[in-house]
């Protein structure tokens, strides 16, 4: 199963961040779209939508991390994670 | 025949109020703006003035602003945007989204390339600047902070608790802006117009401090009334507050704010006696659509008023005091009035630079004498909004727009002994004028104008 289907509350909020800044119709977005080569995002794009993300979540993404997220169920994966380290951290 | 230039629409954001029909009706019933400023300032240093003009709150997303928009632009792009948008709407030149996800306009019956940009600011996007370089230089400070807090805490929790609470204090952004670089450069809020409403032909940005709005309008009317455009969006944008009070400061211990013992209602006081510096605004921003008037009459357009000359000199003297004998301000007057073809008893009403510190309402009020007598009515709208810096001609310019179609003016604000004997206003209400001057003096020695008149076929 994907992130996705697992995790559908923080897979809403990954959709509703990305339909916000890249302005595309809901249904383009699917677990397995590519970021950037599905949804015609460019560079100032992607780093608009990290930032909104950061802002979605609370948590920074660091350069590293971002390479990883090349499709929309890379996202809520890490989103899952590093909201599941943050709650444990408190 | 020479073209004429006619100002069409006026957007306009100000301490007293959002948008030009409610900021003009709020200098007519003289709604003034002041407060003390934020108590946290206070605490990273001594300032002698206490008080400056705030604005009021703004709903951006009424102007098509984004949270994209705010993540990526500073407070002068957002509201240049908003500026922009009143400024075209009351223009009658409607707008069709060609590309949202980069909030990109087309603009109806204009031809992009007839059509320019000129926007005027004294320090751009240095409030983001700063914002981003507190996060760089804290971050660090913060996690030192959080280590000895972890490593004493055993030991002496009340030396980490002080520890901890200090880097508690310390303010700063969540993070370092991706987007610093253009939202810190002066031309970030040109370039966003020109890319929001697709204009592509010149997209100037002038960086003259305190006249930065006057000559950003006054190079827009040049090119209008040279045949290069037929169309400008053209004004002036400031914003003027970091979180730590710096720029306040700057001002501040350089002088010119006014810091006398008057409450914040009646601190602030061009032209009296008592003045004792400018009023600090948090920002400003005035974006007007000048139009040449043919153009503007084909589509429909109602002209709000019409602009005949432009001119400016520089003083070559200091770069933060107006050289005494306002010799330039006088030359500057006289190319004014040659340009329009007018003589000085043919002007009614001059909106003054009028600021209210000594140097600047001492020369303005002997240079106006000296040129124009006792004639003309004389107004100081820095009476009720406080120093806008790069936007004040811009705002100075649109409430001088509107008072000449409406034919009225508002009082100058606290003037109750005026050191000069000149023809101030006193009292809102009607008046007669067709002719009128907007000037700005600026750090640096710029001096410029602009000369307008009451719209006739």
């Amino acid at each position: 199963m994907s992130h996705w289907e697992n995790h559908p509350e923080i897979a809403k909020q990954v959709s509703d961040v990305i339909q916000e800044v890249l302005r595309v119709e809901p249904a383009r977005i699917q677990p397995a779209t590519k970021i950037s080569d599905d949804l015609g995002a460019d560079s100032l794009d992607i780093v608009s939508l990290l930032m909104a993300l950061e802002e979605a979540f609370g948590q920074n993404i660091s350069d590293e991390q971002a390479k990883n997220l090349v499709t929309v169920d890379d996202v809520i994966r890490f989103a899952v994670d590093h909201l599941a380290s943050s709650s444990e951290s408190k | 025949m020479s073209r004429r230039v006619v100002v069409t629409g006026i957007g306009a954001i100000a301490p007293n109020g959002e948008g030009a029909d409610a900021f003009f009706q709020n200098c007519l019933d003289g709604v003034f703006s002041a407060a003390p400023v934020p108590e946290h300032w206070h605490h990273y240093g001594q300032l002698s003035s206490q008080v400056w003009a705030p604005l009021p709150s703004i709903d951006y997303s009424t102007y098509g602003v984004t949270r994209v928009d705010k993540m990526q632009l500073d407070p002068t792009g957002i509201m240049g945007i908003a500026g922009g948008v009143q400024a075209l709407s009351q223009a009658g030149i409607a707008t069709t989204c060609i590309n949202e996800r980069k909030g990109m306009h087309r603009l109806e019956r204009i031809d992009p390339m007839q059509a320019g940009v000129y926007i005027g600011t004294g320090i751009g996007g240095l409030t983001s600047l700063i914002g981003s370089q507190a996060n760089h230089v804290l971050t660090p400070v913060k996690k030192s902070c959080r280590d000895i807090t972890r490593k004493i805490n055993g030991d002496c929790a009340e030396a980490a608790a002080a520890v901890s609470d200090l880097a508690g204090s310390l303010r700063m952004p969540p993070r370092f802006n991706p987007f610093i670089v253009s939202m810190t450069m002066p031309n970030a809020c040109a370039g966003t117009l020109g890319i929001r409403f697709g204009i592509k032909g010149p997209n100037e940005t002038t960086c003259h401090a305190c006249a930065a709005g006057t000559i950003a309008l006054g190079h827009a009317f040049n090119s209008v009334k040279a045949g290069h455009i037929t169309m400008a969006l053209a004004g002036g944008v400031e914003y003027l507050t970091d979180e730590f009070g710096g720029i306040y400061r700057g001002f501040d211990i350089a002088g010119t704010l006014a810091s006398s013992s008057h409450s914040p209602d009646s601190v602030n006081r061009p032209f009296d006696r008592d003045r004792s510096g400018f009023l600090f605004a948090e920002g400003g921003c005035s974006i007007l659509v000048l139009e040449e008037l043919s153009h503007a009459l084909e589509r429909g357009a109602e002209p709000v008023a019409e602009i005949l000359g432009f001119a400016e000199s520089f003083d070559a003297h200091s770069l933060m005091m107006m050289e005494p004998s306002g010799e330039q301000i006088e030359r500057m007057f006289h190319s004014l009035l040659q340009q329009a073809g007018l003589t000085p008893d043919s002007i009614d009403y001059i909106n003054t630079h009028g600021t209210g510190t000594e140097l600047n309402d001492r020369v303005e009020a002997e240079t106006i004498g000296r040129t124009f007598r006792k004639k003309p009515l004389i107004g100081a709208t820095k009476s009720l909004i406080g120093h806008t810096l790069g936007a004040s001609g811009a705002l100075a310019t649109s409430f001088t727009a509107l008072a000449l179609k409406h034919q009225k003016l508002h009082a100058c604000k606290n003037l109750d002994n005026p050191e000069h004997d000149l023809n101030f206003v006193h009292t809102p209400g009607s008046y007669e004028i067709q002719n009128a001057i907007v000037q700005s003096f600026a750090f640096g020695g710029h001096n410029a104008a602009l000369l307008m008149r009451r719209y006739a076929e």
